[in-house]
């Protein structure tokens, strides 16, 4: 597994997985802070699943699955808007059903596609084998984008995602801001499915914050350590899924997962002194 | 002594229902008015209204700003649709309060979070500032609410139903604090409960389709059933004729 740091610098595939685990970290750590704050995870969820019909039917026609799963994440995401404000079918129905028709279409196409469809299983699960340089390129834009706009209106997203009711009678343009988020959450889990698969995406958004929530109670802090834990998770499943030769998908939700095990034990033991600490002071 | 806003003939509505007909309301500096009427009758569309968040259909409203910086309301919404998990501190909270003032790519001064504090320490929460707002109980979340509100020197403070999910204790002491802020600022308070609005408020507003503006704290249950305005009236023993003097 150590071979992975000597091989970084000898097979470019490996140089391109380790950046984008960077980079995806950052993403992730960004919007999942955010969805997690907001409670837009089933919604996110939806997204990622449904974006499998783009990559089905870029499959058939032969066109880059990316941009296909990207077109179709958009068409979802707005999908469910007007379902459930235009159509009066409840949110998280409207959620449910893109969820499963994407995939539908996307297993309906692949299977019209003739022939062995070579990386199928990496569009599910992931794999470092399939990062480009032309995604690590993509992941920095997208770093780069959001983080300005995290800097520069931190505040309004912040209480925004708190309070709109309250924050509309700041003057907020709430509109503007939620479509401009809800375009940073699409494109990052666009851009996060070649590391981790589309069945597994949503663990990278979902564990670190709740990993980072156990320790603090902050929307700044929480973004910066899931931006590190999502690091540290992702480097580590990369190094199993080198190792092993299992999709990176899996080891990274796993290596994910085990962290926040540990966390948890750290949580519960910090949580046993602080009311052994109290108690001794009474 | 200026006007803050005025209405004249306002109606408003959502789509093709007009909620409010005909409104015409004045509100000056340091007016308290309490603004009771039953359940749909019309109360938030009129906040709504007052902090520019619907338009009107018809009538137009006009403020009075002395200069074109100044903020003229502060907001205490209901105490309803907040996530308490959500990850946020006290501080953060009572400094959204100025999120109008700084524009959204504003930044938070060393004197902003002076002014939170005091506002913190006046309603005796400071030890709260770095908790995070689910940590709180429903009476000091309320606090935190009202200094949020409070933070940017508002020359109108609207209520809205501020004395639900709060203890007795903490009501008492909402109203004594609303009597001296009353000296700074004027107050607009909606609630269903008019026992308690009589005896805090100097004019009642009685909201149901039309607004009926009654200049005194004093009602009687005939001047009620003449503005139309059917509210549940919680008194103690009981129901007197003239609706509570002031104790």
């Amino acid at each position: 597994m150590l071979h992975f740091f000597s091989d970084i610098f000898q097979y470019q595939f490996i140089l391109n997985a380790f950046l984008a685990a960077l980079l995806v970290s950052i993403a992730a750590g960004i919007v999942g802070s955010y969805i997690v704050a907001r409670r837009l995870v089933f919604l996110s969820g939806g997204i990622t699943h449904a974006s499998f019909g783009g990559i089905g039917i870029a499959y058939y026609l032969g066109f880059n699955p990316i941009l296909g799963a990207a077109i179709f994440a958009v068409i979802t995401a707005f999908g469910i808007e007007s379902l459930s404000s235009k159509y009066n079918v409840r949110e998280d129905s409207a959620i449910g059903i893109m969820w499963s028709v994407g995939m539908a279409i996307g297993i309906f196409f692949v299977f019209l596609t003739p022939g062995y469809a070579p990386n199928l299983m990496s569009f599910l699960f992931g794999s470092i084998l399939t990062v480009t340089k032309q995604d690590v390129f993509l992941l920095l834009g997208l770093d780069l984008a959001m983080i300005i706009f995290f800097i520069l209106f931190y505040y309004p997203i912040l209480y925004l995602a708190f309070d709109a009711n309250y924050a509309r009678t700041q003057r907020v343009p709430e509109k503007v801001f939620s479509y401009i988020l809800m375009a940073f959450v699409t494109v990052t889990i666009v851009l996060s499915i070649r590391l981790v698969g589309i069945i597994l995406l949503i663990s990278l958004l979902t564990v670190p914050p709740t990993i980072a929530n156990l320790f603090t109670k902050k929307f700044k802090y929480l973004i910066y350590s899931s931006i590190l834990i999502g690091f540290v998770g992702t480097i580590t499943g990369l190094m199993v899924s080198h190792g092993l030769n299992v999709p990176s998908g899996t080891t990274i939700i796993l290596a994910l997962i085990f962290m926040f095990l540990i966390a948890r034990l750290i949580r519960l033991i910090m949580d046993k002194v602080i009311s052994i600490k109290q108690l001794s002071k009474n | 002594m200026g006007k803050i806003f005025e209405f004249t003939s306002v109606s408003a509505g959502y789509d093709d229902e007009i909620v409010l007909k005909d409104v015409n309301f004045t509100v000056w500096d340091n007016d308290f008015v309490g603004v009771i009427g039953p359940n749909g009758g019309g109360k938030t569309t009129l906040l709504k209204l007052i902090l520019g968040e619907i338009k009107p259909k018809r009538g137009t409203i006009k403020y009075f700003k002395h200069e074109p910086n100044e903020v003229l309301f502060g907001y205490l919404p209901q105490v309803i649709g907040i996530d308490k998990k959500f990850p946020i501190s006290v501080m953060e909270v009572v400094l959204s309060g100025l999120l109008g003032r700084k524009g959204i790519m504003g930044r938070y001064t060393g004197h902003d979070k002076r002014l939170a504090l005091n506002l913190l320490q006046r309603m005796e929460i400071q030890h709260l500032k770095d908790k995070a707002i689910g940590e709180l109980s429903g009476g000091q979340m309320q606090r935190v609410f009202l200094c949020r509100a409070l933070i940017s020197h508002p020359r109108l403070l609207i209520l809205d139903e501020p004395n639900t999910f709060v203890d007795n204790k903490f009501e008492k002491e909402l109203y004594e604090l609303l009597q001296e802020l009353n000296k700074e600022m004027a107050i607009i308070m909606v609630s269903h409960d008019l026992g308690t609005i009589t005896t805090h408020v100097k004019t009642i507003a009685c909201v149901n389709r039309q607004l009926h503006y009654h200049p005194s704290n004093l009602i009687t249950t005939d001047q009620l059933a003449a503005y139309d305005c059917p509210i549940q009236i919680i008194a103690h023993g009981p129901v007197p004729h003239t609706v509570l003097h002031k104790h």
